[in-house]
């Protein structure tokens, strides 16, 4: 009889391969949504000319230059390093905070007004403080993202504990689970639900931080690619490196926040009916 | 030496009580079924036996070696399989991985669950396979004491039927000790040895009734005629089915 704690690997490959094949498949309607903004670009660009909106191909062209630049990858990198690893200490400060909170009601109250006096502090303020406390570095570009993203990532873990399933817990209690085991096999699964979006919106967050806290604190990076573009007054190559920023959002996103969503949300696939699936 | 002892157990929220100087004994392979009206305080009296909550007074005694708790709601894994949720139980056990598979064979088979049911999530299984599955959870762990609180409320009459069928066979056979809480006297008289009757209001338990011969023995009939007796001529069931929203709230 085959082992039902552990399906055979070429089993376990099978289904992965054909997670990502209908994982490629679903990309169709991502292409079309980009075709359907090139159009609506494209009817901008003729209707205000090039000098207000450089046209689709332009940008394109001026992109593949960027390319062809060794010195424009290790401007695209430097941003890509500070988003990524903005991102990554938010993630931990967050989930680690907002999981402390969701156990403590007393915390979460008292965590409630700092969140949003945070909020309501426009990401600019505090790219200043940051500026005149770290000078234009990469801690610059981190404590902003930091501070930026945080309310998102820790009200996301918190509201994933506060709103967990306790039956569950019960459960394990029962079965002879203590508070760590419970904590690590029940309550941290289910913050998955509101913690992921989170995770998207904070990724995108440290992106939008980084450019524009590198375009102020001239910084480098794609913000100082940006701020020289704005000088020269080069709309293509300003695009062109919007386009490069977006491109380096959407390929972190896919490679990393939606596979590890994918891998632990296979169960909710489940429940979906056909046509959702596909 | 008792299976379960529940010494002038006690206990209140907010201030409020809803447990006073309940007493009981579960001897060991004997199934006490808890009755008594809904909000009365039976599933906090099982938790507080199985030790989920901690009671403000009294004490508990428990002389098995291992327990296992089925619930009214399956309390599934959403994220695992079938297979899956009882290989949870049995890690939590301490079962060794190369034991598991078999472990886990056997109980799905016991509840009459296919192996392709035990590949599935919980969201693909009906409400009967899930009940079925926390079932198996429950006996894969092989407990010498099992706290069923309310397991088959939610299921229609054919299923809760084929369920205690399932009960009654495994205690059997097991040799397997059980507090049964429930608050309807039919189901409670075919599966348990003894029926104990829970204060309206949780003040101690009212009284006890054995019932004669064991479960798997009783007769369809017998079972019937027993519980129509109880409920018109003794005293001790005239308040199971009554029911006081504001306690249940």
């Amino acid at each position: 009889m085959p082992s039902l704690t552990r399906r055979p690997l070429h089993h376990r490959l099978a289904d992965r391969a054909g997670r990502v094949l209908e994982f490629l498949w679903s990309g169709w309607a991502g292409l079309a949504a980009l075709c359907l903004l090139a159009a609506a670009w494209q009817a901008g660009h003729e209707a205000y000319g090039p000098f207000i909106l450089t046209s689709p191909l332009d940008t394109v062209q001026a992109v593949g230059a960027l390319a062809a630049d060794p010195e424009a990858w290790a401007i695209g990198g430097l941003t890509l390093q500070r988003a990524i690893t903005g991102f990554a200490l938010v993630a931990a400060a967050g989930t680690a905070l907002g999981v402390a909170a969701g156990y403590s009601p007393a915390t979460l109250r008292l965590a409630g007004p700092l969140i949003t006096v945070l909020m309501g502090v426009p990401p600019i303020a505090w790219i200043v403080l940051a500026m005149i406390w770290f000078g234009g570095s990469d801690a610059t570009v981190r404590a902003v993202i930091l501070i930026s993203a945080l309310p998102v990532v820790f009200l996301g873990a918190a509201r994933g504990i506060t709103t967990r399933d306790r039956t569950l817990d019960r459960m394990a209690e029962a079965f002879g689970a203590g508070p760590v085991r419970r904590f690590l096999t029940v309550g941290l699964r289910q913050t998955t639900t509101t913690l992921f979006p989170a995770f998207a919106l904070a990724l995108g967050t440290a992106f939008k931080v980084a450019v524009m806290a590198e375009l102020l604190a001239n910084a480098g990076g794609i913000g100082g690619a940006l701020a020289d573009a704005r000088i020269n007054l080069d709309i293509a190559q300003a695009l062109a490196w919007v386009t490069v920023s977006v491109a380096l959002l959407i390929a972190v996103e896919y490679t990393l926040v939606h596979p590890a969503k994918a891998e632990i949300d296979r169960w909710r696939r489940a429940a979906q009916p056909w046509g959702v699936k596909r | 030496m008792s299976a379960l002892t529940l010494d002038a157990v006690g206990h209140a929220y907010l201030g409020r009580t809803i447990l006073e100087d309940i007493d009981l004994t579960v001897a060991p392979g004997e199934i006490v079924a808890l009755v008594g009206p809904s909000g009365c305080g039976k599933s906090t009296l099982a938790h507080i036996a199985a030790g989920l909550t901690t009671p403000r007074t009294g004490r508990v005694g428990r002389g098995y070696a291992r327990h296992a708790m089925i619930f009214q709601d399956p309390a599934l894994l959403p994220w695992a399989t079938a297979a899956g949720n009882i290989d949870y139980a049995l890690k939590l056990a301490g079962v060794a991985r190369r034991d598991r598979g078999d472990r886990i064979a056997q109980a799905a088979g016991a509840v009459a669950l296919e192996p392709d049911d035990l590949e599935k999530y919980p969201v693909e299984l009906s409400g009967g396979m899930r009940q079925r599955a926390a079932i198996a959870r429950a006996l894969a762990v092989r407990p010498d004491f099992i706290f069923f609180d309310e397991p088959f409320t939610a299921l229609d009459v054919a299923l809760r039927r084929r369920m205690q069928d399932l009960v009654i066979a495994t205690c059997a056979a097991g040799h397997v000790s059980g507090l049964f809480i429930t608050h309807d006297l039919a189901e409670a008289a075919r599966l348990a040895h003894r029926i104990a009757v829970l204060d309206t209001k949780g003040r101690g338990i009212l009284g006890q009734r054995a019932l004669a011969g064991a479960p798997a023995d009783r007769s369809d009939e017998a079972v019937f005629a027993w519980v129509q007796a109880a409920l018109r001529r003794n005293p001790l069931f005239r308040h199971i089915h009554d029911v006081d929203e504001r306690q249940i709230a």
